[in-house]
């Protein structure tokens, strides 16, 4: 295989890595909150399961609001800092994290590494990281330049 | 460097493609190994807490069990531990980090019926105290797991930006710019050339 082929056939895998541990379909609070075993599907087919003691943490911290969060929560990684800091970019998300994190609640949210360790410890499976969508355009649009 | 069969202007743009293929491919990578090595590092220090807790508590425990067991009767421990919990699961899941799958342990503790006053409060403690243990070392069991194959992406997904950051990328530039170069020079002779030409030219036509 060619240099070429190789260098495709990696970036196709890893997007592929990247896109398919997003949920095909996403669940508000409350829905998770009846079921007997929390979970999603993911895109590639796999099941990513909520911890029960993690959703009724966030339930107590939003309380009205489980109708409106989805989970899991999208946490953008923007890889233009130098760190890595992550983005939230939906309210009632943003609401649950700044409360949990005890910060000043702002929409759009951006957290940093030690805030993202502490989330990780508190809400670990209702997060999940994606790349920033901005990296997969450039990317779709480079493809079809090409 | 590269080996070139013909250094072209063709050459030259795939190479420039390639290139932008590796930069876009390097982030990627990078981004995946940003989250991994962080939930590693997480997941070492989870580790080491709980098994430390794990042993402290298993002390904790013995020496309650001895207590209590110097003033109950071993058929008093039988039955206790027959009636205090009805059912103990263990329920297996799987949760995704960023492309990993890592397993989930969940315990369901369904608590038998019986008459707290019938059994000494000693009792319960101890019960109670092995009880936090084996959460504990469920949680621990989950860790460890999930600790290695973290481990082992973190290790696939460094050797590949490893190979982009210092085998691939500068390999790819050098090469670009040897091409950029030997254009310019072309350039430059060809200039000359046509300098020359019309030097003679215009000598050709004095005569």
């Amino acid at each position: 295989m060619g240099e070429d082929k190789t260098l495709e056939y990696l970036l196709e895998r890893e997007l592929r890595v990247v896109n398919s541990y997003v949920a095909a379909k996403r669940k508000t609070l409350t829905e998770l909150l009846k079921e007997d075993y929390p979970h999603i599907l993911t895109l590639s087919g796999d099941i990513h399961m909520f911890r029960k003691s993690e959703l009724m943490l966030a339930k107590e911290v939003i309380g009205e609001d489980a109708e409106r969060l989805m989970l899991p929560i999208y946490i953008e990684l923007i890889p233009a800092q130098t760190v890595t800091t992550g983005v939230i970019r939906e309210e009632v998300a943003t609401k649950l994290i700044s409360t949990l994190l005890g910060i000043h609640h702002t929409t759009p949210l951006y957290v940093y590494p030690v805030q993202l360790a502490e989330l990780r410890r508190k809400i670990g499976t209702l997060i999940q990281y994606v790349v920033s969508p901005e990296v997969l355009k450039e990317i779709r649009d480079y493809e079809e330049v090409c | 460097m590269l080996r070139l069969a013909r250094p072209t202007k063709i050459e030259f743009i795939r190479l420039r493609r390639r290139l932008a293929t590796a930069r876009r491919l390097h982030r990627v990578l990078r981004d995946r190994l940003l989250i991994l090595t962080q939930e590693l590092v997480a997941l070492y220090r989870e580790v080491v807490e709980h098994r430390l807790r794990v042993h402290e508590e298993i002390v904790r425990c013995e020496r309650e069990l001895i207590r209590a067991s110097s003033y109950v009767a071993p058929w008093t421990f039988e039955e206790f531990s027959n009636v205090k919990i009805a059912s103990f699961n263990v329920v297996v899941g799987s949760r995704i980090v960023a492309g990993v799958k890592l397993p989930l342990l969940e315990h369901e503790i369904v608590e038998g019926r019986y008459d707290p006053s019938a059994y000494p409060v000693t009792l319960k403690e101890v019960s109670e105290c092995y009880e936090d243990v084996i959460k504990r070392i469920i949680r621990l069991a989950e860790a460890e797991i999930s600790l290695l194959e973290v481990g082992k992406e973190v290790q696939k997904v460094k050797r590949k930006v490893n190979a982009l950051e210092n085998l691939i990328i500068p390999r790819l530039r050098a090469t670009i710019k040897y091409l950029r170069m030997k254009f310019e020079e072309r350039e430059r002779e060809d200039k000359i050339r046509r300098k020359r030409i019309k030097q003679v030219l215009s000598r050709k036509a004095r005569i």
